[in-house]
């Protein structure tokens, strides 16, 4: 099951954060500050998975291998969109590749939400993100793949609230999360 | 009404850089005060301002009571925020969920299905098996709810309402089963329940079984990538149980990984066929070879250099697995792996290392090795490099996040140093690799002192132990530096022909530690564990050391700077050993000189012990007092002694000669395999519980006028001196495995490229000892003729001139041989003098096999106790404290589930049924009895003449207002009554009336809270 799914960017500031357990968010911070230490520390052209950060290694899962499955966290898979760290921690029982296609549905379900999303449209508008989030994954299971009945539950929900105008994109962010879906895992 | 919206908060910290802090404390005040204001809209916008900056990390539980309020809201657009409130900020010690337990009751029934997702989704957060008990009930029937979206989070609901109150299956399953056998049901429904079963299907995988063919049905037809895959994960734990479904799956998944377009597909069937134990299954012998060659090429496909780094990450992930039941099948693949070792990815490399381990043996050892510790090599000096940058930086810039940046961008010139734990991981796994069964894969031992040395200096220093951590690691309880000194130790007393060079390791760290405290400021603690093994092996060993002396001195240096107790005790003991073997010559004449240097020495020691007599850890203060004393009569007999002069001859005092060193002379400690204590037999008639002696007391009395027996100690003596029948110790002796062993093997580790990962002045002694050992050697050919890197450098050194000393001279020394001969058979026996005067040509050393009695009896074989020790604290602090995040689902184990879902009806719905009836009668008694009391109580207070209104006029509106919304105060009845019934059963249903009374009263003052705030919200 997926233990945790956030969200930060470049500079290790949250965007959204999920834990599916719960936790303090002393620890929480801390687990994301280490988290945000090994993923910027990437070289380019590596795989989209991180080692297990101290905080979720104390238990020791490299021990225990031979134990195909188990309820402790082992699994960290990151994808870098534009300025934006998508991050999933989850346990043996999801497939790898389906989850780095997973973070791919959420961004693409994101970007027909609010229309070349960018990260200014998730800073403002937090409350969508968990509202999208909550319609592909309840309780560390993932209910929904399909961009299209997330998008319309989402909107079932209410009415999605565009950029602030006068913000601009003076951010610097970029335009768009460059949403150029380089690799698919699904043959959707 | 000015407050600020979420978007104003957000804008006002973007503009406030710099000084966010001070904004940020700003904004929570207001929030405080805004949060407790009537208006809702204000409450809720303050809410999610809260819950926008927990994100940063601002705690937010003081607000958990107005989450409530806020979830308690009408308007469904504030309703939502305080579900996210209660979903963010609820944490298990969060008291007020007590009180949500209506609420959450009162939305899972609305009729907007809007708002039934909202607990719906908001229960798996915080979920207790108090709650999940109530709200069972009010979930179920959502299973069946018309809108697709609510029964697929439904499902999922109840399976973590399962894992926190494993009941709920019981009723919930059968359900979901019908679920998922129904075909029209929407496939997204059914793709949630196939993710749950998933979850649930490793625990439990029996109950799944006869589900195995709709399943099945589910694999081959619905086209679903996600649910295949999950299909297939579940399927690979059922194979095992029921080995007819292989020769079912074959066909499928064949046919999946010939023509899946999707990677993840295709990855998974190889996975499941691997972990299905499909591979090499007996029955169908040429069609599952053909499917294990398929698999195995397309994984190696996936590792090899040009892949997706992606592939090659799981394709070891598949690999991690098939090495535990077919090591050779992974074997093969020995090469692509290896490659990966240096991939740059971490990531990959840690997986790789995982699968390396394993695959180790005396050919490949050393290279595997010096690609390892050329990595470590590299990274320590970039982050030599890095600290001393980072420090300017420090001093330039204060703001974080340009630092950051800056760091980044610096280190993009230069691979990035590896991460700490990084680093320790591969020592950790090197010293596994090296000693690994009793040191079989290890050829070298020269060069393995000579990597531990180096490991030494590059070993990440302890991080400070923080008390307020609770969440510190317990890896962290062995340092790694002390793991690498035992192994240094651990070859000075297995491997005796290696204990001159161990121990000149080890005096070489000692020196280098002298050093390092010498040049750096003056109270900086000695904090590298590696000194306990070291010192003890100094002290120890102290015939070996070429100046005991010099190492003496730095020990005394050292040991005032040493914070941690046990590194303490340590050289304390290695201090006087060391003055032992430097004081303690008898031949030596005892001149005026050797007087006043012996003084002074014996000052000096006292000096840096004394302050050690009063040292709170029990053990250090022992040894000092102990020890100081006993210097300190020394000293006295020093004094006393006078020198001999030219004309009498006078002895050294004999307390220095004598007694000192024969308290550290005595037999030679080997090493003793782990748990061999409990090997050790009672001896027979032996009674620990029976008094020593019958009259102790009057015994003790009469000590001070007891005379000493006549020395009549023989037995004592033998019993001490010999050494007991070699068929106790019945551990296999080394020599067997050794002695079948390869013909010596110059393994390539000088094309390694030492140089690269060694320190130059590691390289330089190692080139001296060479050169020193060889001297006489006849197959040794000195500088000059070959071209190896390091002749390169020596002559570069040297010059070019010829050495005369390297000419080789042709000498054959055939004594070297018969020695060699006949000191082989014996293990650990070797006689020393010979392994110390020959020229040792590389060779299988002797290793000593760990010390055991009757091995295999009651306790297994540790040969690396020393590693193993710290996964054995690993696994039990597991056990003691889950993992972070870690969600139990161990409960679900122990339920039965058999009865229902494995078509045998154990689960009586009738029962059930006959169950709810009686608690209904029970309930409706229960209610009438408490309207009559408060009718009573009523006409008591109107007669009374106190004005009612308040509490009563509202309680009579909240029963019209949810006519069925007694169901909140029915739970917790029920809660009570089910107790009840439990204990005694068949109990009048009016007798339970007063005791349920109580509950209700007891709950007035909380409903009234909660009525306040609908008004509120209302209003």
């Amino acid at each position: 099951m997926i233990n945790a799914f956030l969200v930060f960017n470049g500079q290790g500031q949250p965007r959204l954060t999920k834990f599916y357990t719960q936790l303090d968010t002393s620890i929480q911070q801390r687990l994301i500050s280490e988290i945000f230490t090994l993923v910027s520390n990437r070289p380019r052209g590596s795989c989209n998975f991180l080692p297990l950060p101290p905080l979720l290694a104390a238990s020791g899962t490299s021990q225990s291998a031979s134990e195909p499955h188990n309820d402790v966290p082992s699994l960290v898979t990151y994808r870098n969109y534009a300025t934006l760290y998508f991050i999933i921690i989850s346990t043996s029982t999801e497939s790898p590749l389906a989850l780095i296609d997973l973070i791919q549905v959420y961004v693409e379900a994101l970007d027909r939400l609010f229309e070349n999303v960018c990260e200014l449209d998730l800073i403002f508008n937090f409350e969508t993100l968990h509202a999208t989030l909550g319609e592909m994954i309840v309780g560390g299971v993932v209910i929904e793949t399909n961009t299209d009945k997330i998008v319309a539950a989402v909107k079932a929900q209410g009415t999605v609230a565009k950029r602030p105008v006068n913000e601009g994109r003076s951010g610097g962010l970029g335009a768009g999360l460059g949403m150029g879906g380089n690799f698919v895992w699904h043959g959707r | 009404m000015f407050e600020k919206s979420l978007y104003d908060l957000i804008r006002g910290i973007r503009n406030h850089k710099g000084n966010e802090k001070e904004y940020i404390q700003n904004c929570l005040r207001e929030c405080r005060a805004e949060i407790r204001n009537q208006d809702m809209d204000v409450k809720a916008t303050a809410l999610l301002k809260l819950i926008y900056l927990e994100m940063f990390g601002h705690d937010m539980s003081w607000a958990s009571f107005h989450v409530l309020e806020v979830m308690s809201s009408a308007k469904y657009h504030q309703k939502r925020v305080g579900y996210l409130g209660a979903v963010q900020s609820f944490r298990p010690d969060t008291e007020v969920l007590m009180l949500a337990t209506n609420l959450l009751k009162k939305d899972l029934s609305a009729t907007q299905h809007t708002i039934i997702s909202l607990p719906v989704a908001a229960l798996p957060h915080i979920i207790t098996p108090s709650l999940a008990l109530s709200v069972l009930a009010d979930l179920l029937p959502r299973l069946s709810h018309s809108n697709a979206a609510i029964r697929k989070k439904t499902i999922v609901t109840l399976y973590r309402l399962a894992l926190v109150y494993p009941e709920t299956l019981r009723a919930a399953w059968p359900k979901i089963k019908d679920r998922l056998m129904d075909k029209n049901e929407d496939p997204s429904v059914t793709a949630a329940i196939v993710n749950v079963v998933c979850e649930l299907g490793w625990r439990r995988p029996n109950d799944f079984l006869p589900l195995a063919p709709r399943l099945f049905e589910l694999l081959v037809d619905s086209g679903n990538n996600w649910m295949a895959i999950k299909l297939i994960k579940l399927f690979a734990t059922l194979t095992p149980l029921e080995p007819r479904l292989v020769r079912k799956l074959l066909p499928p998944l064949t046919d999946l990984i010939r023509t899946t377009p999707a990677m993840s597909l295709l990855y998974e069937c190889i996975n499941g066929i691997i972990q299905g134990g499909i591979l090499g299954d007996g029955e169908n012998f040429s069609a599952s070879e053909e499917i294990a060659t398929l698999c195995v090429s397309k994984l190696r496909g996936m590792v090899s250099a040009t892949s997706d780094p992606n592939l090659k990450y799981v394709a070891l992930l598949a690999f991690n697995k098939i090495v535990v039941t077919h090591p050779s099948l992974v074997a093969q693949q020995e090469d692509v792996i290896l490659e990966c070792i240096d991939s740059e990815d971490i990531t990959i490399r840690i997986k790789a290392l995982d699968l390396v381990q394993g695959m180790v043996s005396s050919d490949n050892l050393v290279s595997i090795v010096s690609r390892l510790m050329r990595q470590l090599k590299t990274s320590s000096s970039v982050l030599e490099q890095q600290n001393g940058s980072q420090m300017a930086d420090e001093e330039t810039d204060s703001s974080d996040e340009t630092s950051a940046a800056h760091r980044k961008q610096k280190s993009q010139d230069q691979p990035p140093p590896l991460p700490q734990d990084y680093t320790m991981d591969v020592i950790g796994r090197i010293l596994y690799m090296c000693s690994h069964d009793n040191y079989t894969s290890l050829l070298d031992f020269d060069w393995y002192l000579d990597v531990l040395t180096q490991l030494i200096r590059i070993a990440p220093a302890p991080r400070s132990k923080d008390p307020t951590d609770s969440f510190s690691p317990v890896r962290q309880t062995v340092d790694i530096s002390e793991k690498i000194g035992n192994e240094i130790r651990n070859i000075a007393v297995k491997v005796k022909a290696m204990r001159p060079a161990a121990i000149q390791a080890a005096d070489l760290i000692v020196h280098r530690l002298y050093r390092q405290t010498a040049e750096s400021a003056s109270s900086y603690p000695v904090t590298s564990g590696a000194l306990k093994p070291v010192a003890y092996l100094v002290g120890e060993y102290a015939d070996y050391l070429s100046s005991p002396n010099d190492t003496l001195g730095y020990l005394l240096h050292i040991t005032p700077r040493i914070d941690n107790p046990e590194v303490l005790s340590t050289c304390l003991q290695s201090l006087v050993k060391l003055f032992a073997q430097v004081a303690g010559d008898d031949r030596e004449v005892w001149t005026p000189e050797r007087k006043a240097s012996m003084s002074l020495l014996i000052a000096r020691v006292i000096h840096v012990l004394e302050p050690s007599t009063s040292h709170p850890y029990l053990e250090v203060q022992e040894r000092a007092v102990g020890f100081t004393e006993l210097l300190k009569v020394t000293a006295e007999a020093i004094s006393g002694q006078t020198p001999s002069t030219d004309e009498t001859y006078q002895d050294a005092p004999l307390l220095l000669t004598q007694a000192i060193p024969n308290l550290f002379k005595g037999w030679e400690l080997n090493s003793v395999a782990l748990g061999a204590q409990k090997n050790v037999p009672m001896p027979e008639g032996l009674d620990l519980d029976e008094p020593i002696h019958p009259n102790l007391n009057s015994l003790l009395a009469q000590a001070d006028s007891l005379m000493l027996p006549v020395q009549e100690d023989d037995d004592f003596a033998e019993y001490y001196t010999q050494k007991p029948p070699a068929t106790s110790i019945s551990s296999e002796p080394a020599i067997l495995r050794l002695a079948d062993a390869p013909e010596e093997t110059h393994s390539s580790y000088q094309q390694a490229g030492e140089e690269s990962y060694l320190d130059a002045d590691i390289i330089a002694r190692r080139k001296a000892e060479r050169m020193e050992r060889n001297r006489d050697d006849p197959f040794y050919i000195g500088s000059g003729g070959t071209s190896t890197p390091i002749h390169n450098i020596l002559q570069k050194e040297n010059g070019p001139e010829l050495d005369i000393d390297s000419i080789p001279i042709m000498k054959l020394d055939l004594a070297a041989v018969d020695v060699d001969l006949g000191a082989k058979p014996r293990a650990g026996e070797r006689p020393l003098s010979a392994a110390l005067s020959r020229p040792k040509p590389r060779q299988r050393l002797v290793v000593a096999a760990d010390e055991s009695l009757g091995s295999g009896l009651s306790t297994p074989r540790h040969y690396e106790s020393e590693n193993n020790s710290d996964s054995f604290t690993k696994s039990r602090a597991k056990k003691l404290k889950q993992s972070l995040l870690q969600v139990d689902s161990s409960h679900l184990g122990h339920l039965d589930l058999d009865a229902s879902s494995q078509g045998g009806n154990g689960y009586d719905p009738e029962q059930q049924q006959r169950e709810d009836a009686e608690m209904a009668k029970a309930m409706k008694e229960v209610q009438r009895l408490r309207l009559e009391m408060q009718r009573a109580n009523e006409r008591i207070q109107v007669a009374q003449g106190v004005p009612a209104e308040g509490i009563v006029v509202k309680r009579k509106k909240a029963k019209k207002a949810k006519p069925e919304g007694e169901g909140g105060d029915d739970g917790a009845v029920k809660v009570k009554k089910k107790k009840k019934k439990a204990a005694e059963e068949g109990q009048p249903s009016a007798e339970a009336g007063p005791a349920t009374e109580v509950k209700v009263k007891k709950k007035k003052p909380k409903r009234i809270v909660q009525l306040d705030d609908d008004g509120a919200g209302v209003s």
